[in-house]
């Protein structure tokens, strides 16, 4: 009974991720359990597939083995390409027999790797926030942790629609690429169906840094809200540069994916005060696992854990309990297994839906705090709403192959 | 786009191409004398930047980082030189092109170990902290102050390239080193001099950018391109052909992000391509 950490009801007490290492039965004999880690650990993104890379070492340092096997973490820096990415997973998979892979760190890499795994017969746990990944591009071996981009646009941009009549125009500012266009595209389809005008949008390339044009841009259009349609350090600069164009005086800004307290920090609470964001993590949520995930980041940086941390603390945790579940470390048993398991997460208890192995959770609405209120040097930011947004299964796009 | 947003545009244009400017120019100084290829430029403006975040830090002030870290970087180029550099300079573009990209990755992994992987913020100093109006746009008066300073800053160098001994030296080596060597001068001191002076302008760019753009470890990379591009587009070595490229620059960015938002950083790569083609040596380069 103890091996299963994800039977209902069980879960949910913090015995939860302490149980694996009490349990631990790894023997002297059994061969280590090769993992492939994909993140990139130079490029555009290089400061997210850093910190998820630690998520995912420090979650295999706390398990440390899985059915008497020990957990070989193999990293493969894919240093932002997805076909570099692919090229070191397709080599792993082929040449060392690698079965097991996890994490990715921007949107295209999760939806290239996804479709290798699947092809060579693997199983894959993601971070991807592309509705694809989960959607039309969905496969049996691929699972996604974090919501897809149709949550986020709905746990954000709804309650503000909704909180805010008044606020009519909408323009936003697009990272042109997967997951940028895939946000823009679930914010059109609200603007619509609420009403509100979207008085323009602006891409902008990857490489961008400079972003006063668009800015510009966007204050012509006399907006109400500017919604940030991107992540990572391009979605700071935007939200930094919007602020010293005084954006904040007409108009309130939204970035409807960040990454939570690691950004908060990087824009620190002047640039973060009024501003609202959308988040897959917050540390001030109370659940079981939050704590677990909680004292090991506070042991290994003396800090509290960020959304980067814990979501790649997540994946890990997702593919390590699949296995315990399924008592195999084969991919087929581990996928059935993964399929409707509920388990005790970062974001307390999540389950992963069985028609397009999404994993259900909740995605936050904050709102960034003056200085003066924060409580203590984390406290950047107040929980305006948490919301479990998905699409039902049928209208995914869905068909699980 | 109506005329009113695009002569904000092109005032716009103006704040970044004199920030490019200074990004550029300690390149084209290094370049125009000693026919130096320095891939290590954008590790100075990193470094400068990231100490403008430790002092800041440290200090609660901005204006002791502005003061300090171009200083500290201009030494730090010096001693890079000395130790390092000044072994290149018979030796062909590739070597020194391979050993500066060597000291620009070891001073970007040298960032993430001090300060790690993660962006961090240099607040903007108060006093200029908030908006000025221009007609019904606003612009921050950060950025305001900012064109000024490179404007002084680009008067001054025209001063000391043009009308003064040091000049007139930088000047006539970038013609013939030989010939000035010749004549009793230590080029050796002066190249010396020449990329320290370069770091530290580097790192002045570095410094004023950390405000508006915040500082993280990769930002290096996106300071070298745009600095080669201004160099290649104004013609590398002259002085007034980095301030013409990086306004040309600036202008372009500014006013296709509203034209054609998607393409705007495309087409200031497409602007350096027409330059080539059309003027190989660049707006103010002699062939």
């Amino acid at each position: 009974m103890k091996r299963r950490t994800f039977i209902q009801g069980m879960a949910a007490t913090p015995f939860a991720l302490a149980a694996p290492r009490a349990v631990s039965t790894a023997s002297a004999d059994a061969a280590p359990l090769d993992i492939a880690a994909v993140y990139s650990l130079s490029g555009t993104f290089a400061n997210v597939g850093a910190l998820m890379n630690d998520g995912s070492k420090w979650a295999f340092e706390h398990y440390g083995d899985v059915l008497g096997r020990k957990l070989n973490y193999v990293l493969v820096d894919d240093r932002g390409d997805a076909g570099e990415a692919v090229r070191r997973v397709q080599e792993l998979m082929t040449q060392n027999n690698v079965k097991h892979v996890i994490g990715c760190t921007n949107s295209a890499i999760g939806l290239a790797v996804q479709k290798e795994v699947f092809a060579r017969g693997g199983v894959y746990i993601n971070q991807a926030g592309a509705d694809e990944v989960t959607g039309k591009d969905c496969n049996r071996a691929s699972f996604r942790w974090p919501v897809a981009s149709y949550s986020a646009v709905n746990a954000t941009v709804r309650p503000l629609i909704e909180q805010f009549p008044n606020a009519k125009r909408w323009y936003t500012i697009t990272g042109q690429y997967v997951f940028g266009d895939s946000l823009l595209t679930n914010c059109k389809a609200l603007f619509k169906e609420k009403g509100v005008e979207h008085v323009g949008n602006s891409y902008h390339s990857l490489s961008d840094r400079e972003y006063s044009g668009y800015i510009a841009t966007a204050l012509a259009a006399s907006p109400d809200v500017l919604a940030i349609c991107n992540f990572g350090n391009q979605t700071l600069d935007v939200v930094r540069q919007a602020i010293s164009y005084g954006v904040k005086r007409n108009a309130k800004i939204l970035a409807i994916w960040s990454t939570g307290l690691d950004q908060y920090q990087a824009l620190g609470p002047e640039n973060c005060e009024g501003v609202y964001f959308g988040c897959n993590f917050w540390h001030g949520v109370d659940s079981a696992d939050g704590r677990t995930i909680g004292d090991i980041v506070k042991q290994k940086t003396g800090n509290v854990p960020n959304y980067l941390q814990a979501c790649g603390f997540a994946v890990a945790q997702v593919l390590i309990e699949g296995i315990r579940k399924a008592n195999s470390v084969e991919p087929a048993a581990v996928i059935s297994a993964l399929e409707g398991m509920t388990y005790e997460g970062p974001t307390g208890t999540e389950t992963i839906r069985k028609e397009d192995h999404q994993v259900i959770k909740p995605y936050y609405l904050m709102l960034g705090k003056a200085k003066s209120a924060m409580k203590d040097a984390n406290d950047f930011a107040d929980v305006i709403s948490a919301t479990k947004a998905f699409l039902p299964p049928d209208q995914t796009g869905c068909k699980m192959t | 786009m109506s005329a009113q947003l695009l002569l904000f545009q092109v005032l716009n244009g103006l704040g970044i191409g004199m920030i490019y400017f200074l990004l550029s120019v300690g390149l084209t100084l290094i370049f125009g004398l000693m026919r130096f290829v320095n891939f290590a430029h954008g590790a100075f403006y990193l470094v400068a930047a990231y100490l403008a975040f430790a002092i800041t830090q440290a200090t609660g002030s901005f204006w002791w980082a502005l003061l300090i870290a171009p200083i500290a970087v201009g030494l730090l180029a010096l001693v890079v030189e000395r130790i390092l550099l000044r072994h290149t300079y018979k030796m062909a573009h590739e070597v020194q092109i391979l050993i500066t990209f060597g000291v620009a990755l070891f001073a970007q992994e040298a960032v993430i170990f001090a300060f790690g992987p993660q962006a961090q913020n240099v607040p903007m100093p108060a006093a200029l902290s908030g908006i000025v109006f221009l007609g019904p746009y606003v612009y921050p008066a950060y950025r305001l102050a900012v064109v000024g300073c490179v404007a002084v800053i680009a008067i001054l160098l025209w001063i000391v390239v043009e009308r003064t001994k040091l000049g007139a030296t930088l000047r006539a080596g970038s013609e013939n080193t030989e010939m000035v060597s010749l004549l009793g001068i230590n080029v050796d001191r002066v190249f010396m001099i020449t990329f320290a002076l370069g770091g530290a302008l580097a790192g002045l760019a570095g410094v004023l950018a950390a405000p508006i753009r915040g500082v993280e470890p990769f930002m290096s990379a996106e300071a070298l391109g745009i600095a080669f591009v201004v160099v290649v587009v104004g013609g590398l070595g002259t002085l007034s052909g980095a301030l013409l490229g990086g306004l040309l620059i600036g202008f372009v960015q500014s006013i296709m992000s509203t034209l054609w938002p998607q393409g705007a950083q495309l087409m200031i790569y497409a602007a350096m391509a027409i330059v080539i083609l059309t003027r190989p040596a660049g707006l103010m380069g002699r062939a």
